[in-house]
Formats: structure tokens, sequence, C-alpha cells
């Protein structure tokens, strides 16, 4: 009778809540059916098909294969001039289960010809003003013209090639197929005008110094191989300025020849030191080479200035190799200070560098070279150890570009040598960024003309590990401050960002260059997305495993966004499918808070509510088991003595406990004596886990989170009964800010009213 | 909420940015009307280093903000400067802008002003011409917030002001 009675009294309950909802929802037609929404459904309709290639897991499959591209190349950079020329060969291996009917080639330079259509897909009808250079070059006769100019492409033979140019892509055509398996040998002889990159704010390029001396930083300076994949074919996708590469790895040897008065550093180990270097820089090197806590000056300030003075009319040729890189950069001045230190790396050793004219100090001889070496040793702990011998960063007005080893960054002092905070950070930033681009996308190398995210949010969410970890290493560098001052990473920076106007957003999912708001959508938003995605929903133990696994299953390859999402989730057995839909494949933002909060108290006097229902039903409260009612505190059943009522007041309660529960057992039962139903809404579209802070009466105060598949039923609402043997007298939702919530409003019971960094701001100024 | 409109990435991105050839020569301002104060609550976001650049052109070359060498004498020329560029007028009169102070959010010069006496909120006219007279490209973007909307304005050197009126 009792089992009868309860199933009874639970279809009673289950037919009653049907029937109210029923009422409220009635419609003259009947609603079709629908597709499945649910934001915790798998991506198999996101997601290619695992194949040989390419695996299920995330990793590279049995049949991945990759092109590979050594380079032999003589390089002449005339100072006077402002021209650089080259005679490459390229000896192209075609990896590839498939025939190649043609080679495509990138002429990035070709961006600054003067046929260029770059300035053409920019806006505009209402232009209000150009950059002086574009307007140059745009408008009026005998502009800069500095694409490349392509003598000759020849194959090993020296027999001339069928060549197309297609703007910045050169379709090279060859005698016969290139079978799998197969090499093909062929050189291409060019030159073209070097830019100043202070004017157009190109990435490569000369400044020039207020002494009339230049600074080079040469890159894209050479024609490149595109990539051939399983995945794109080849990605000759159009390169207009502002989207960067895919390039295949290969072997480089590079004979440079500049000035002999110019210290250069590159891409690779440099063959010939001891003909360039003096038997005084021979030293130097030697003890820099074994220095480990700060950097050995290899050319002094005093060197450089000297040096300055001179323009030397003579030449000489800096003989460099280099193994695995996608890409070759070097940098040239008779300015630069020259500096190094080792870093250990595993068993051994790698070098950080820095090349910089004297109007960088003071400053880069205190931080470039450190910010290098930590940059270097948070990273290997992130990834992989570094595998290349040396890092390199140079100083470059207005710069921040990434080379394999090399890479260009801003912040100079001003005139008088005073440094101001923003410009200290800001380059200490920009070196922890480029330097973390060795191993995104130099390394582990993705799709940057398709993804920009790949590698730029990546190594945006690194570089904020990295510039937490350089705070601790080096405190006296961002004292008074106690942490970093990171711009991207901390979840509530990118929160103005993610409400912003719908129509200006684009999901991470996209091409960069499609991108409206590029920073944000391509550095910052994935950034933090990993970033929550490690403090917040996986824990830094299971995300850091599998980010190690990613980097290391595509160190020195070509991987994907889903190599990367799949890999995160086969590492870790977390399902992300939900976090990735929503953080990079929508523009939904974070939204939950506390919609109501209801107090019950229990007794063992039934509520109207059940009497009611059975009365309807026709049945006695005698045919009931014994209940626990629950009495909402607004309702008519509540009367003011239940706020005293304990749980042991409560008969029916009781006598289950004496019938049922041993005597030693029963002091270890919790006495509960507050009840809350708290609802949690959710206005904004991706769900995320509900972090919840529970102040007591006491002031004691416990965080609860419920996670993020709470709402895998309900996507607006969600209820949770709070059973409490204190009074709850505050509820907060995400009270660290870690989720990037884009309206607090809601995130409080009792709502309290925020002061706004106006009044804020105010009341400070002005304490009335 | 749907607080800024667009070009969210000043608060984020890099004056210069890894790849980005074009520094971006943007300021966000912010106007929130609270009835209840009859004040307008205006913050407005500038680029530390622009905003100095044409502080240094205009008043004094060795102006420098954000570092020891600041002086008051600077924050005096700032105040006149951003009088001078922002001008608003309610329900169809110019209304006089208080300058309460200024702070630095990283690369961010964040200056706080107030409109007193706003009983009424029927149109208002901002015109926002901060750096345009260095930066042809400048955009300076206003959000206003009322107790029953948010709207949004970008202004640039072609149309330095724009009207929104409610009800």
């Amino acid at each position: 009778m009792r089992l009868l009675n309860s199933l009874f009294l639970t279809a009673l309950f289950l037919v009653s809540a049907a029937v109210s909802a029923q009422d409220e929802t009635e419609t003259t037609k009947r609603e079709p059916g629908h597709y499945n929404t649910n934001r915790f459904k798998q991506l198999y309709e996101e997601f290619s098909t695992p194949n040989m290639f390419r695996t299920a897991s995330g990793a590279p499959g049995p049949s991945y294969y990759q092109q590979q591209a050594d380079y032999k190349m003589d390089i002449l950079l005339d100072d006077k001039n402002k021209k650089i020329s080259g005679f490459e060969t390229i000896t192209y291996s075609n990896n590839s289960p498939d025939i190649l009917e043609y080679l495509w080639v990138q002429l990035d330079q070709n961006k600054r010809a003067k046929d260029s259509k770059s300035p053409l897909i920019e806006s505009s009808d209402t232009a209000p003003a150009d950059m002086a250079g574009n307007f140059v070059q745009n408008y009026m006769d005998g502009g800069f013209d500095g694409g490349f100019n392509i003598l000759e492409v020849k194959d090993a033979k020296g027999s001339p090639l069928k060549y197309t140019i297609n703007q910045t892509m050169m379709r090279v055509d060859m005698p016969k197929n290139l079978m799998p398996g197969e090499k093909f040998v062929f050189s291409i002889k060019w030159w073209y005008n070097i830019n100043d990159h202070v004017v157009d704010r190109a990435r490569s390029g000369y400044e020039t110094f207020e002494d009339g001396n230049r600074g080079y930083v040469i890159a894209q300076f050479y024609p490149r191989m595109a990539v051939y994949n399983d995945v794109e074919g080849w990605q000759n996708s159009q390169f207009w300025g502002r989207d960067e590469f895919a390039l295949p790895f290969g072997n480089f040897e590079v004979n440079i020849t500049v000035p002999s008065d110019h210290i250069m550093d590159a891409t690779g180990e440099l063959q010939n030191r001891k003909e360039i270097f003096t038997k005084e820089m021979m030293n130097r090197y030697e003890a820099a080479q074994k220095s480990f806590d700060k950097p050995v000056l290899i050319v002094t300030q005093a060197e450089a200035e000297a040096a300055s003075k001179n323009f030397s009319t003579t030449n000489r040729t800096w003989k460099f190799k280099a193994e695995n890189v996608r890409d070759y950069a070097f940098a040239t001045s008779r300015k630069y200070i020259w500096d190094m230190m080792a870093v250990k790396m595993g068993s051994g050793s790698v070098m950080a560098v820095s090349l910089y004219p004297p109007e960088s100090n003071p400053l880069w001889e205190d931080w470039s070279t450190r910010a290098v070496a930590s940059t270097l040793k948070t990273y290997s702990r992130m990834t992989f150890d570094y595998p290349y011998s040396k890092a390199i960063s140079v100083s470059a007005k207005n710069q921040g570009m990434e080379y394999p080893m090399i890479c260009w960054n801003h912040g100079r002092p001003d005139k008088d040598g005073s440094i101001s905070e923003r410009t200290k950070f800001g380059m200490i930033s920009v070196i922890i960024h480029e330097v973390g681009h060795n191993y995104f996308p130099m390394i582990v190398n993705s799709d940057e003309r398709q993804w920009t995210w790949m590698d730029e949010g990546l190594n945006t969410f690194t570089q904020y590990v990295a510039e937490q970890d350089f705070a601790e290493e080096y405190p006296e560098a961002i004292a008074p401050n106690k942490k970093y001052p990171s711009r991207r990473g901390p979840a509530k920076s990118i929160v103005d960002y993610m409400a912003g106007d719908q129509s200006q957003l684009a999901p991470i999912m996209t091409k960069g260059l499609n991108t409206y708001n590029f920073g944000a959508n391509a550095y910052a938003k994935p950034a933090t997305a990993l970033n929550i995605l490690r403090e917040t929903i996986m824990g830094r133990e299971l995300f850091d495993f599998a980010f190690k696994t990613y980097a290391n299953r595509w160190m020195f390859k070509h991987p994907t966004p889903e190599d990367f999402f799949r890999t995160m989730e086969d590492a870790s057995a977390v399902d992300l499918d939900w976090y990735w839909r929503e953080w990079f494949y929508t523009t939904d933002y974070v939204d939950i808070g506390v919609k109501d909060v209801k107090k019950f108290y229990v007794t063992s006097k039934m509520n109207k509510e059940v009497k009611e229902m059975i009365a309807a039903r026709g049945i006695s409260e005698s045919d009931l088991p014994p209940l626990v009612y629950m009495v909402e505190e607004d309702s008519e059943d509540f009367d003011e003595s239940m706020r005293n009522e304990k749980l042991g007041d409560v008969k029916t309660l009781n006598e289950y406990i004496m019938e049922n529960i041993p005597a030693e057992e029963r002091s270890k039962l919790k006495q509960p004596n507050y009840f809350y139903k708290v609802t949690f809404e959710k206005p904004g579209g991706i769900p995320m886990p509900i972090i919840v802070q529970y102040t007591y009466s006491d002031g004691s105060s416990k965080k609860v989170t419920y996670p993020a598949e709470i709402w895998r039923k309900n996507d607006e609402a969600v209820g949770k009964v709070v059973a409490s043997e204190k009074e709850i007298t505050k509820i907060e939702v995400d009270p660290d800010e870690e989720t990037a919530d884009i309206d607090t409003s809601n995130n409080s019971w009792p709502k309290r009213k925020k002061l706004g960094a106006f009044d804020k701001f105010k009341n400070k100024t002005n304490p009335d | 909420m749907k607080y800024f409109r667009i070009l969210l990435l000043l608060l984020v991105f890099p004056l210069v940015s890894a790849t980005s050839a074009h520094k971006f020569y943007v300021s966000i301002t912010k106007i929130e009307y609270v009835k209840e104060k009859s004040s307008l609550q205006i913050i407005t976001k500038i680029f530390t280093d622009d905003i100095e650049d044409v502080l240094k052109q205009r008043y004094d070359a060795s102006i420098s903000l954000d570092t020891k060498k600041e002086t008051e004498a600077a924050d005096e020329d700032l105040k006149k400067y951003l009088l001078q560029k922002i001008n608003i007028s309610v329900n169809g009169k110019p209304v006089k802008l208080d300058y309460i102070g200024k702070e630095y959010d990283t690369d961010m010069l964040v200056a706080y002003i107030e409109v007193k006496d706003v009983k009424e909120l029927k149109t208002i006219e901002i015109e926002n011409k901060v750096l345009m007279e260095m930066f042809p490209e400048q955009q300076n973007i206003i959000h206003l917030k009322t107790p029953e909307s948010r709207r949004s304005l970008i202004l640039d050197k072609d149309e330095p002001s724009g009207k929104l009126k409610f009800n």
C-alpha cells in the first residue's frame, strides 16, 4: 500500500505539473519539429571527417605528409641605393601522394608594387584621408615601386621556365608533372627597392635614424614557396598586407652581402664567425655562451657609435645555415649594439640575443635579452624545449613582427633618456609576444593566412602566462606593480569586446582578413577563451597536459583548428564541443545571473498545494505516506512560527528517521534549517559553469561551481535547491570575474547597486 | 551589456600589434545620463601617446604624460584642450562641462567630465573633435546611456558632431 501510494503520488505530481504547463502555452496550432539545436551537441557537422592524414584524436595520421622547400640564396643589400637583390635556388620535394602540375611561389613584396590591388580592397567611398605613403603610391605619378622585379626563372639546367604572376602569387610551370616522391630544382633571380617601413608601417624595410644611418629589418624578401597540403591543396590565397603566411619547412643556406661596417644577425647559424668577428668579439661571444644570468655585449654602445660615423664602401658576406625553418629574415645596420646570454634548455643551452641602436638605451640593455630568455623558459615549459640555437630581438621603430629565430620589436626611451611605464611594458610585452611566435606558428606551423587566431590566439594566451612568469623572475622590472600589467588574458578584459554591437563582431573561426576587430577577434578573444579554459573550465593540470600534447604532436608540422580542438579533448577527457562551438564558432557572449531566490520552511503540516491536489483526485490525507512539506515564505501556508521550527519538530521526518536510520548514524545527519530555491538565468548565449558564492549570516562563505552542463536541458533558466545549516545573506554569481560575464548587474542577490566608474572617480577626487 | 558599439579592440589592442600595419586612431567616450542626480557623467578614453603628441604640438614640447615628468601645467593644458574640443548641447542649448580629472589605464588616458543640472533629456548634440586636427583618420566614438536606452555615434572629421533625440 505504501509503495502504491508513493507511485500514485509521484504520478499525481507529474501530471499536475504537465497540466499547468500546458495551460500556459496552449496554442491553436501544433508546433513544427526542429533540428537538434542543443548547445551541447557534438561538433560532427562543423568538423570534417577524420582520415588517414589527420586522425579523430587530433594527431597526424599514418598518411600525414608535408612538402619541403630547401633554399640556397645569395643576397646583396645595397645600403646606398636602398635596394636588395638575390639569386635563389629552390629544391622542392613533393612528399604528397598527388601529382603536381605546377608550383605556386609567393611574391609578398608585390603588395608594394605600383599595380598592387591591396589599396583597392580597403575602403572606401568617403575615406577622409590616406596615409601619405599610400596616397603617393595611389594617386601621384612616379610613386614608390617596391614590387619584385623577377629577372629570370630557370630550371636546374639553366633553361627558362614559363611563369605567370597573379598579384602576390607566381605560378611556375614545370616541363613535366612532378610525381609523388620527386624533387624539382629551379632558380629565381630578383631585385626590389626597399621601402621605408616607418612611413608605410610595413613589417619589412628600413628606418632612417637622425644621423642618416639606416637600420634594415628584412623579411618576406625572397620569392617563397606556398604550402601544398591535404586540407587546402595549394594555399595561394593572395597577400593583401594584413594577413600573414603559410610556409613549408626547409633548410636554408644564405649568404648575405652588406657594407663591411654593418652588424647583422639572422635566422640560422653563422658559418664564418671567425672571418667576421674580431678577436675581442670572439672572446666576448665565448663569455656570453657561459653567462646564464646576464647579457654580455658583443658590440658595445661606444663601438656602435664609432661605426655610425662612417659609411663603408666595401662589402663583406655573412654566411648562415638554418635547418628545419619555415622562413628566413635578417636585420643589419652599422648602428647595432649586440648582446647575448645563454639559456639552459634541456641538457644543453641556447642563446638569447638582442640587436639595438644607441637610441634604444637605456632600456634595451636592461630588458630585451632578459625578456627573450624568460620567454624561452616559459614557452618551453608550456610546450617543448626550444629546438633552435638562438632567439633574437631586434629594436625597430613601431615594429612587432616575428620570423624564425628573429623578431622586430618597438619601444624606445624619450630623447632625454626617460622611460614611461607604457613604453617599458609595451616593449617587454611585444618582445615576449614576438619571441613566443617561434613556437606558434614558426614551429607549430599553422596556416596564418587562413586562421589568424591559431598562432595569434595561442601565442597571446602563452604570452600572458610568460608575462606573469617574467614578473616573478624580475620583480624589479615591474615594481611598484605586484603583477605584470597584462593587457590581454584575464576574462574581464574581453568583456567590452564581447558586449559590442553584433554587426561588428565575427566568430573566431573567421579568416583573419575578414574580421572587423582584428586585434580583439584574432588575439584577445581566443587568448582569453584559452585562459578561461585553463583557469575555470579544465583546471591547469588537465589543460597544460593537453596543450603540451597539441604542441608536441604538431611541432614542425601543419595543424588545423580541428587538430587543436580534438587534441584538447583527447588528452583531457573533458567534453569541450560546447566550448569550442560557443567561443570559437559564434559571437555569443556570457551573461549569467540570479533571477530569483525563494525561501522555504519545512513542516509536517500539509500545504495548500497538496491539499488541492488530493482533493481533486478524491484522496484523503490518511491515504498518503508520511510527507515532509515545503512552505514558501510568501505563501498563505506560511506562519511566523515556522521560522523557529527545527527539523526535529517535523513529526513525519522524525518518525522516518527513528524507523529507518540506526541510532549511531543519526548524529551524522546534517541539520539544514534553511531552504532556498535559487533560480539562475542566462540572458547570454554561452553556457558556462555557474560559479556561486554563498555568504552566510555569520560572515563565512562557500563557493560552489555547477558545471556548464547544468544548462543542457534548459537554455534560459535553471533552479537549484540549497539546504543550508546557516542562513544565507548573499548569493553572488562569478564573484571573481572569471567567466567574462558582460552584465554583472544581475549577478547578486539581494540586488545591489554598484557604484559606477564615474562616481568612484569623483568620490576619490572630491570626497564630499 | 551592449555598451560599446564598435571597435572595442581599442581597449585590448596594442597600438602596434604583431601584424597590423596601421595604428588605430580612435577614442571612446561613454556618457551616462543619471536622472536622479540630474547629471551627465562623461568618461572619455584616449590613447595616451596620441593626446601627448597633440598637447606637445599645441602647448609645450616638454609635456610628458603618465611619467614622473608630468606637471600640473600639463593637466591644465589637457583640460583646456578637452573642453575646447568637446562640446555638448542639451535640449538645444549649449551646456557647461566641468572637468573633474583624469587617470591612466595602461596606455589609455581616462578623463572624467560632468554636466550638471540636466533635469530632462529630450535631445543631445555632441561634438567631439579630439585629435582630429592631428590625425585625419581619427574616429571618436560616443556611447550614450540613459535610463531607457543606449545609443551610439561615430564621429569623424567629416561629421564631428551628432544629435540624438529621445522619446
